[in-house]
């Protein structure tokens, strides 16, 4: 997984993510907007209609005097508790 | 684990199977968003690895059909794929010489590894005719299904909303005959009934009265079947697994 930021002001972040798809990036986004302090975010996955810019592109806004590359790194930190959650709750429910 | 009742470990997902079979099961997870119940139907169809056949070497094929043909049929044969076994990319090879009058089937191939087989055995390839042979050796690649169909584990992944169905009333006589056809699991007074049971109509089961039917949010039924490459718990396995390590991944990108 290869970042490259492409915009970056105090509030405001563009990060291309390479190699991800509608898979990662929409549980990401979501992830994003369950965040303290996130007050917005989207992704693009074809930011130029294929014209060169394949990569999705995540862009994030956030509250005054909050990181948003911080607010990243959260919302991927709640990825994994989900998914240790649903895994553990998966199986029970098989085990059973 | 966290012992206290209200933890957010133990409260937040709740899973409950349905129908449950090695390769087909049907199970509702309750708690779970709209985009994270995509993201594990997509992980199961795209992103979990499989083996299938990717090149093929052809010793003689003297039968009515092009190598290519051939190939083709071959690499959709599924094979059973143990998680956790191979990497991507990783190969085994696996071999077919039948002789005609015969028909070769996908459990004519011979692997070179126990952990990799056809798994089902009467897949055919091709009737073969007197002096008619095909004779392959073949290299089977564990690979994802975003790169071909032959890579996905999950053959029919799905889900739909948990239907609510609540009775509010009698309904018309003219009302009545009207069916109501409805596919998937309805909960009626917190108990889970597959629609099968009344034959996919509401009205084979409230006979004459008026219904509320509406989604549970965060309810999902999911239907999972699987080519038999792994069991519908693997592959649900996996497929959480994919996610996890994408993030994990991600934060870690992050973090530097």
């Amino acid at each position: 997984m290869e970042l490259r930021v492409t915009e970056r002001q105090d509030n405001e972040l563009s990060i291309e993510i390479a190699g991800e798809n509608h898979t990662f990036m929409n549980v990401l986004k979501e992830s994003l907007l369950e965040t303290e302090d996130v007050t917005a975010a989207t992704y693009d996955m074809n930011p130029e209609q294929s014209g060169g810019q394949t990569e999705p592109i995540l862009t994030i806004k956030t509250e005054e005097g909050v990181d948003t590359l911080d607010a990243l790194e959260d919302a991927a930190g709640a990825i994994t508790e989900k998914t240790t959650n649903l895994r553990n709750a998966f199986e029970t429910a098989a085990a059973a | 684990m966290s012992t206290e009742p209200n933890s957010v470990a133990d409260a937040e997902y709740d899973v409950t199977f349905i129908e449950r079979g090695p390769e087909r099961a049907r199970f509702l997870i309750r708690g779970i968003t709209p985009a994270f119940a995509n993201g594990i139907r997509r992980a199961m169809v795209a992103d979990v690895p499989t083996m299938a056949i990717d090149t093929v070497r052809v010793v003689e094929n003297s039968s009515v059909m092009f190598d290519e043909q051939i190939g083709l049929r071959l690499g959709l044969v599924p094979l059973s794929t143990p998680p956790g076994e191979f990497e991507v990319g990783e190969s085994v090879t696996l071999s077919l010489d039948v002789s005609g009058p015969d028909t070769a089937y996908s459990g004519d191939l011979v692997s070179a590894e126990d952990l990799v087989q056809p798994t089902v055995d009467g897949v055919p390839i091709i009737d073969l005719k007197e002096d008619q042979r095909l004779e392959v050796e073949a290299e089977a690649v564990l690979g994802r299904g975003e790169s071909h169909a032959k890579h996905q584990g999950g053959i029919a992944v799905g889900y739909r909303h948990l239907q609510r169905v609540e009775e509010v009333g009698d309904l018309d006589a003219y009302d009545a005959e009207e069916s109501h056809v409805l596919r998937g699991v309805i909960e009626e007074d917190g108990e889970l009934i597959a629609t099968e049971e009344f034959d996919h109509d509401l009205r084979e089961r409230y006979p004459g009265k008026e219904l509320a039917v509406e989604d549970v949010p965060d309810a999902f039924v999911f239907h999972v079947e699987t080519d038999g490459s792994m069991t519908v718990e693997e592959l649900v396995s996996e497929a959480i697994g994919s996610l996890e390590a994408r993030a994990a991944e991600l934060r870690e990108a992050v973090q530097l």
